[in-house]
C-alpha cells in the first residue's frame, strides 16, 4: 500500500514537473498588430485651395510609414527619434522591430522638411538593412541641411 | 570517251559518282554501295532543309522596350557585382556622413579637400569604373556642403596650368579673377580600396560575394585619417549577368 502512495505521488510530481516544461515561453518579441494598426493615425495636408478639404491623408510628420504593403503587418517601428549632431545636421533613429518567424531584408529613407513642411533636400538614398527572424534592427540617416531641418519622414519598405 | 563526273560537295566530302561504259547515246553510272548510302543520307537532309525553311517565317513582333529605371532600386538584371542601387546607396550615405564630421563640416576657415579615384582603389572580383563612385560623392557633397568645404580639382591640374601657362606668357588676357600665386593645396583627400570575397557552390552553380567599400579621408600633411566610412554587402545569384 505504501509502494502504491509513494508511486501514485511519484507520477503525480512528474506530471506536475512535465506540465511545467510544457509551457511555451514565447521569444520576443510579441506585437500586437491590432495596436499597430491603431497607431497609425493618419492625417490631412494642407489643402492646396482656401476652404477646401485636403484630398491627401498620409502619416504625420516625424514617423515612420511603412509604405509596402507586404510588411505592413509584419514590422513594428519600435521607437523614432532625432538629435542634432556636432555639425548641427539631423540625425534620425529608429528601430524596427521583425515580427515574423522569418527573416527579412527591408529599406528604409528619410525625406528631412524644414518649418514650412517643404522638402529641405533631396530624399536619401534607400539604406537596406537585414533582421533576423523575431529580432529587430535599427535604422540611422543623417540630413544634408542643418539650420533648414525641422520634420522628417521615414519610409519603409521590403526588399531583396 | 571519258566523261566528266559531275562533283556533289557537301561539308568537307566530295561524292564523285563513277560513270563508266559510256556508250554513244546512253551513259551508265555505277554507283558503289557505300556511295549509295551516303546518297541517301545527302537526299533526307535535303528533305529536311526543304521542310524546315517552310517553316521559317518573320516574327513580326516588338522587341524588349526600353525602360528607364530607377537607379536607387534593383534593377531587371541582377547579380553579384556592384550595381546602380549600391552606388547611390553607399555614395549618399557617405556624403552624409562626412557632413556630420566637424573637422570636415564645421571647421574655420573650411577645409580644401580633394575627392577623385586617384587613390581609390579597386580589388575586388566586380568590374567597375571606380570614377563612378568618385564622382558621385564629389558632385553630392559639394552640392550639399555648401561652403562648409572646398573642393580642389586635382584632376583638372593639367588643365588649369595650362591656361595658367598662357596667360603669363600673354598669349591670353589675364580674365575676370585676380591671378593666385599657385593652383590650391588639399587638406584633405580621399582615399579607399574596394575588396570581395567569392564563393561558388559546385553543384548548384549558386555564386555569392561579398563586397566591402572602404573611404578614408586622410590629412595631407599629417596623414591622420580624419573620417572613415565602410559600405558592405553579400550578394547570391545563379544568373548569368556579366558586367561590362
Amino acid at each position: 500500500m505504501r509502494k502504491t502512495v509513494i508511486a501514485i505521488a511519484g507520477a503525480t510530481g512528474l506530471v506536475a514537473a512535465l506540465a511545467g516544461c510544457a509551457q511555451v515561453q514565447e521569444p520576443a518579441p510579441i506585437c500586437n498588430m491590432a495596436g499597430i494598426n491603431a497607431s497609425r493615425t493618419l492625417v490631412a495636408l494642407p489643402a492646396a485651395a482656401p476652404d477646401a478639404p485636403s484630398p491627401l491623408m498620409e502619416m504625420p510628420l516625424n514617423s515612420v510609414s511603412v509604405v509596402d504593403h507586404a510588411i505592413i503587418q509584419k514590422v513594428f517601428p519600435r521607437q523614432v527619434t532625432a538629435r542634432r549632431t556636432p555639425t548641427g545636421t539631423v540625425e534620425v533613429v529608429t528601430q524596427i522591430v521583425n515580427c515574423t518567424d522569418h527573416p527579412l531584408n527591408v529599406e528604409a529613407r528619410t525625406q528631412f522638411y524644414d518649418g514650412a513642411h517643404t522638402a529641405s533636400e533631396p530624399v536619401s538614398a534607400w539604406k537596406r538593412f537585414a533582421m533576423p527572424a523575431r529580432s529587430s534592427n535599427t535604422y540611422r540617416e543623417s540630413s544634408i541641411g542643418a539650420k533648414n531641418v525641422n520634420f522628417y519622414m521615414v519610409e519603409l519598405r521590403e526588399t531583396r | 570517251m571519258q566523261n566528266r563526273a559531275a562533283s556533289i560537295i557537301v561539308g568537307y566530302e566530295t561524292v564523285r559518282p563513277i560513270v563508266r561504259n559510256a556508250r554513244a547515246g546512253r551513259a551508265a553510272i555505277e554507283i558503289e554501295p557505300g556511295e549509295l548510302t551516303f546518297m541517301r543520307r545527302l537526299m533526307t537532309v535535303a528533305a529536311a532543309a526543304l521542310a524546315l525553311s517552310a517553316c521559317q517565317t518573320v516574327q513580326n513582333e516588338a522587341g524588349t522596350p526600353t525602360t528607364y529605371q530607377d537607379p536607387g532600386s534593383l534593377g531587371a538584371v541582377r547579380g553579384v557585382g556592384i550595381e546602380s542601387q549600391d552606388i547611390v546607396g553607399m555614395t549618399d550615405q557617405m556624403m552624409r556622413d562626412m557632413l556630420t564630421e566637424p573637422r570636415l563640416a564645421n571647421a574655420s576657415p573650411p577645409p580644401n579637400v580633394i575627392i577623385d579615384g586617384e587613390y581609390f582603389v579597386n580589388e575586388s572580383a566586380s568590374r567597375l569604373n571606380r570614377n563612378s563612385i568618385t564622382d558621385r560623392l564629389r558632385v553630392g557633397l559639394q552640392r550639399a556642403s555648401q561652403g562648409r568645404m572646398n573642393f580642389v580639382g586635382r584632376h583638372y591640374a593639367d588643365m588649369v596650368q595650362a591656361e595658367r601657362n598662357l596667360k603669363r606668357k600673354g598669349v591670353v588676357d589675364k580674365g575676370a579673377n585676380p591671378a593666385a600665386v599657385a593652383q590650391k593645396g588639399g587638406d584633405y583627400r580621399l582615399g579607399g580600396r574596394i575588396t570581395s570575397l567569392d564563393a561558388r557552390d559546385a553543384k548548384t552553380g549558386l555564386v555569392q560575394r561579398y563586397t566591402q567599400i572602404v573611404f578614408e579621408m586622410a590629412d595631407l600633411e599629417s596623414g591622420e585619417i580624419v573620417w572613415s566610412g565602410i559600405y558592405e554587402f553579400s550578394k547570391a545569384a545563379a544568373d548569368d549577368v556579366i558586367y561590362r
